[in-house]
């Protein structure tokens, strides 16, 4: 992707290059996050997508200083010229919650159980920002209002277990929003919560977004969510990125076959209707001694004998089209790949392939 | 966050946050599932005892000979007045040095295991018998019975243990047998609420289920089914009880209301023989040794018992 | 919360109920009760002196005998059954009568008066050092969990756990009033600071295990709080660590402990006992196991009733505390 000429600066809001985070654990080390390199520019979105276990989450917490104590991290992660994980060990003042801040999965546990949701808000506000303890309050009715909480006057002397999920989630955005943050990390912002609200807590997220000229990075397992929110994607696998491009690139043109069945497994409102879903076969791999291999080749419809030869590198800059696929669906070599699968009727890793399974890139 | 796990009836929270409340307060690690930092860490402490464990049982078990064998063994006569000087210092002669009247301390911190570990052996076991029957059958039968099993040990647990304890040995004639069953009832309704717990959990697994349908009759099913499964975790937590017990049987004789006579001699008589301010001053070592002698017998009851507690994976006691 | 409250009102008149039935049968058919107020006069043989030759000056001695012990049935009601005994009790009970000591006939209801605030300074006190110690103690083990500090105050409140309130009273006494002089050694109570001086051994000897006891619990807590998400959240909030740690995450935790305070209250009420020994202190615990010592009936009677229903009512109070800790607790 491009820098956009218009509103842009150069210089990208937020930069990780080459992040790579492991657990020591009684069984090995978890390769948690493998050298994921990505920019986000000021104003965009970035959707990062994978099933659970790819490392969307583990990026997303390294990015906010959340890791446990014992998680090796490193590469660098630079937030506006500034690196993040220096200003998080000398414990900066007004760096996280005020620069950038998150919004977490599940708003059952994401919200103090015993302290009345305006005190939740009002305290980053008191805290960040100086306001006394009455504008504090007032100013957290101003924001459930402005993230469509019914009555926010009533709400903020309410518990958490008195609102809905949906109405929870709320208070976590209102909550994430007080401080006018230029970055927000939500990470499955909507996977917990009733499916009737997901859309409209995403066209919110959207909306605040694009009022305040806020970038957000959207952690999702679905790429539905991200299809016409994200500017860019990154789909991540096994810890890896596995391609990334801008959002039309990599819903109309993408190369790996990881996206592609990703795609695949999920339902298109111009689907006919019965038509058939395609789960992607197998299970996530290991993460503790991955074999030398493309993570991915167990479960590829495409997978050759190279692709057990090693990992495949991402091709191309930072910015650009980039994935990591020896045989690219939709190119010549991703063809070729195919047919000779189909014609030994089993990939290069010993998946079996049907004539009807695969179908053209 | 709900630390009773969502019970499913009104009538059940509250009582379980009742019965929640007397969960112990001893050595308890964790009530909520193992600790998460350092996972690898836990697991590892619970496959092996390890070395603190073998050091501990080493101690209780030469206490535990020492209190069998005592009369046999040569030790001075524990109960001779003039044995030498009073308040001598240790020494080659009286290791432990002599108390106010001139008897031997070595010999008398020695026989004072006698009473402390008979009284706390005593006590668990009754308290594991009786209050392990009424928890089993309770827990089993549920319903009325279970209702007033409950009442009754929430009755027994409304006393603070020590005033329990003085409330029955006021009244009866201070012998060994009396002293023991006093503090066995104050074991019986910790004990009683953990072995009703356990049974809970076990007789709703499909085992019990099965021995049912296959016509077993309550009886067969709790003797052959539930026990063995409800004696673990009360096996499990013997040694910590009889830790209880034998620092209660200390008190009771600190306050001079345990075991009564010349003849008995306890490690709590004993500190308080020593504990007055001029002994204390002047001849430390009378007070001094029973203190770390019972000390450190505590501490190994503790220390094996918290070990087997982890290595049984027994979570909660209900002491 | 109503509903919640009429069960548990409920509950604690029947637990009061048949705790003080319970003390008052086991002093009644435990022991004899009229050998409890004579003596040695209830072995009296009284319908064969009665029986006997009236002019038999011999038995003048004996009859008068006989009175007192008519007159210690009729004043105790020892001719009546025991469950209806109890029922004149709890009534004197709700009178204000407590009984009159047998030792120097003091009225029992007095005897309470004057020692009752020794203890409860005591008790007051020893609370306030354990949680002093255990919350600070607690925040750090589980902030640092696992390092140095936390396994050294592992293996520090194993011990602490493991020595006898006695005991500890002694060393302390020994140590830090005899050997090293901080601390006097007897009670005082000239002035108040001299008084709440002088009761900080004692104070500890009741808190610091309990302290162990409240750090172990709090730590283990504390972990699995501060893995929770609105922790995360917390710190994505960009609040400083120890804020987070008392604002957010302290609260949530203080379950186990609460859960303990009613119960680690009735330990500390039987610790008091040996303390208030040791120390000298004119309290309610001394008191009780002099009553013991001397049969001094109606004393013990009321001090144990007394205690009892203290530690059931602080039980009770203890549970609508939670609804303070934890608001969905009041939900339900």
């Amino acid at each position: 992707m491009a820098p956009d000429q218009t509103t842009a600066a150069p210089v990208p809001l937020l930069s990780v290059r080459d992040l790579h985070v492991r657990f020591p654990t009684e069984r090995g080390t978890v390769n948690a996050v493998n050298g994921v390199s990505f920019d986000l520019y000021e104003g965009k979105t970035l959707a990062i997508v994978g099933e659970s276990g790819s490392g969307k989450s583990v990026t997303a917490k390294t990015l906010m200083n959340l890791l446990p104590r014992t998680a090796r991290v490193s590469g660098e992660v630079t937030y506006d010229g500034r690196d993040v994980r220096a200003l998080a060990a000398e414990k900066v003042k007004h760096f996280f919650g005020v620069q950038m801040t998150m919004v977490f999965q599940d708003p059952m546990t994401s919200l103090n159980p015993v302290k009345k949701v305006g005190e939740q808000i009002a305290e980053t506000l008191r805290y960040h920002l100086g306001r006394s303890r009455s504008e504090a309050l007032e100013e957290a009715v101003e924001l459930l209002d402005v993230v469509g909480m019914p009555e926010p006057a009533r709400r903020v002397s309410q518990y958490p277990h008195e609102l809905s999920g949906g109405l929870r989630q709320r208070v976590v955005i209102a909550m994430a929003l007080a401080c006018q943050p230029r970055l927000l990390i939500a990470d499955e912002p909507t996977t917990a919560v009733d499916v009737t609200v997901q859309k409209h807590l995403l066209d919110l997220l959207d909306e605040l977004r694009r009022n305040r000229g806020m970038s957000m990075i959207l952690i999702t397992h679905d790429l539905g969510v991200a299809h016409g929110r994200a500017d860019d994607v990154a789909v991540m696998y096994a810890g890896r990125v596995v391609e990334t491009a801008d959002a039309r690139t990599l819903f109309f043109d993408m190369r790996h076959p990881y996206t592609e069945a990703l795609l695949r497994s999920i339902p298109r409102i111009d689907d006919p209707v019965h038509h058939r879903l395609d789960p992607i076969p197998g299970r996530p791999p290991e993460l503790i001694d991955p074999p030398d291999e493309c993570a991915f080749a167990p479960r590829c419809i495409y997978a050759q004998s190279d692709c057990l030869g090693g990992v495949p590198e991402l091709s191309g800059l930072v910015g650009l089209h980039r994935f990591a696929c020896l045989h690219p669906t939709g190119t010549e070599r991703g063809m070729a790949a195919m047919s000779s699968n189909r014609a030994a009727g089993a990939t290069a890793a010993g998946l079996p392939v049907t004539g009807s399974g695969g179908g053209s890139g | 966050m709900s630390p009773d796990g969502r019970p499913s009836r009104k009538g059940r929270a509250s009582r379980q946050r009742l019965l929640r409340r007397f969960r112990v307060f001893r050595l308890v690690r964790s009530s909520k599932g193992p600790e998460s930092d350092g996972p690898g860490e836990d697991e590892a402490v619970r496959r092996r005892l390890g070395v603190g464990f073998w050091l501990a049982v080493v101690w209780l078990v030469v206490m535990a000979f020492i209190a069998l064998f005592a009369p046999m063994l040569p030790f001075a006569d524990p109960t001779k007045v003039g044995y030498s000087g009073p308040r001598e210092p240790p020494s080659a002669d009286a290791w432990f040095g002599t108390d106010a009247l001139g008897r031997d301390v070595f010999s008398r911190t020695m026989y004072g295991a006698r009473i402390s570990l008979a009284v706390g052996g005593f006590a668990i076991v009754f308290g594991m018998v009786v209050g392990g029957a009424l928890g089993i059958l309770a827990g089993y039968f549920r319903g009325r019975l279970d209702q007033a099993v409950g009442f009754a040990f929430f009755v027994l647990l409304s006393f603070p243990a020590l005033v329990l304890a003085i409330l029955i040995t006021a009244t009866l004639k201070r012998s060994l047998l009396v002293v023991s069953l006093t503090i066995g009832i104050l074991a019986v309704a910790p004990v009683g609420l953990l072995a009703r717990a356990s049974t809970l959990v076990y007789a709703e697994r499909e085992f019990v289920a099965a021995a049912r349908v296959l016509g077993a009759r309550n009886g067969r099913i709790i003797v052959r089914e539930l026990l063995p499964n409800v004696v673990i975790p009360m096996g499990a937590l013997t040694l910590l009880g009889m830790a209880v017990a034998v620092v209660a049987e200390g008190s009771l004789a600190f306050l001079g209301l345990s075991v009564a006579g010349d003849e008995a001699i306890s490690w709590g008589k004993m500190i308080v023989d020593g504990a007055g301010l001029r002994d204390l001053q002047n001849a430390t070592h009378v007070a001094m040794f029973p203190v770390v002698v019972m000390f450190v017998t505590v501490l190994a009851l503790n220390f094996a018992g918290d070990r087997i507690r982890q290595y049984f994976d027994v979570k909660e006691l209900a002491f | 919360m109503a509903r919640f409250l009429i069960r548990r009102l409920v509950l604690l008149v029947a637990v009061l109920f048949a705790v003080t039935f319970l003390g008052f049968s086991a002093m009644n058919f435990l022991g004899d009760p009229l050998f409890n107020v004579v003596g040695l006069m209830a072995e009296l043989d009284c319908e064969a002196i009665e029986a006997g030759s009236a002019e038999d000056t011999s038995l003048d001695r004996a009859r008068s005998d006989c009175e007192t012990v008519a007159e210690a049935r009729a004043t105790y009601h020892l001719d009546r059954p025991v469950p209806v005994r109890y029922l004149l009790w709890v009534g004197d009970m709700f009178t204000g009568d407590f009984g009159t000591s047998f030792q120097n006939d003091q009225p029992v209801a007095e005897i309470i008066r004057e020692k009752l605030p020794e203890t409860l300074i005591l008790l007051v006190m020893a609370q306030i050092v354990s949680l002093g110690v255990a919350i600070p103690w607690g925040v750090i083990a589980a902030y640092r969990a696992n390092r140095a500090f936390d396994r050294g105050s592992t293996v520090a409140s194993f011990g602490l756990l493991s020595i006898p309130n006695f005991a500890l009273g002694v060393v302390l006494l020994y140590l830090l009033s005899l050997r090293w002089q901080i601390f006097p050694s007897a009670y005082e109570s000239d002035s108040v600071v001299g008084l709440v001086f002088s009761m900080v051994l004692p104070a500890a000897t009741l808190g610091l295990p309990l302290a162990a006891s409240y750090q172990r619990l709090l730590r283990t807590d504390l972990i699995t709080t501060l893995q929770e998400d609105f922790v995360h959240m917390a710190r994505a909030k960009g609040l400083p660590p120890m804020r987070i740690m008392f604002r957010h995450a302290l609260r949530p935790s203080l379950f186990s402990v609460v859960t303990v305070f009613g119960v680690s209250t009735g330990a500390m009420i039987g610790g008091s006992l040996v303390v208030e020994q040791i120390f000298g202190i004119p309290g309610i615990g001394r008191e009780i196991v002099t009553a013991v010592v001397r049969d001094d009936f109606p004393v013990v009677l009321a001090i144990v009733m007394l205690v009892a229903c203290t530690f059931v009512v602080i039980n009770f109070v203890v549970d609508l505390f939670y609804s303070w800790l934890d608001p969905r607790v009041r939900a339900r």
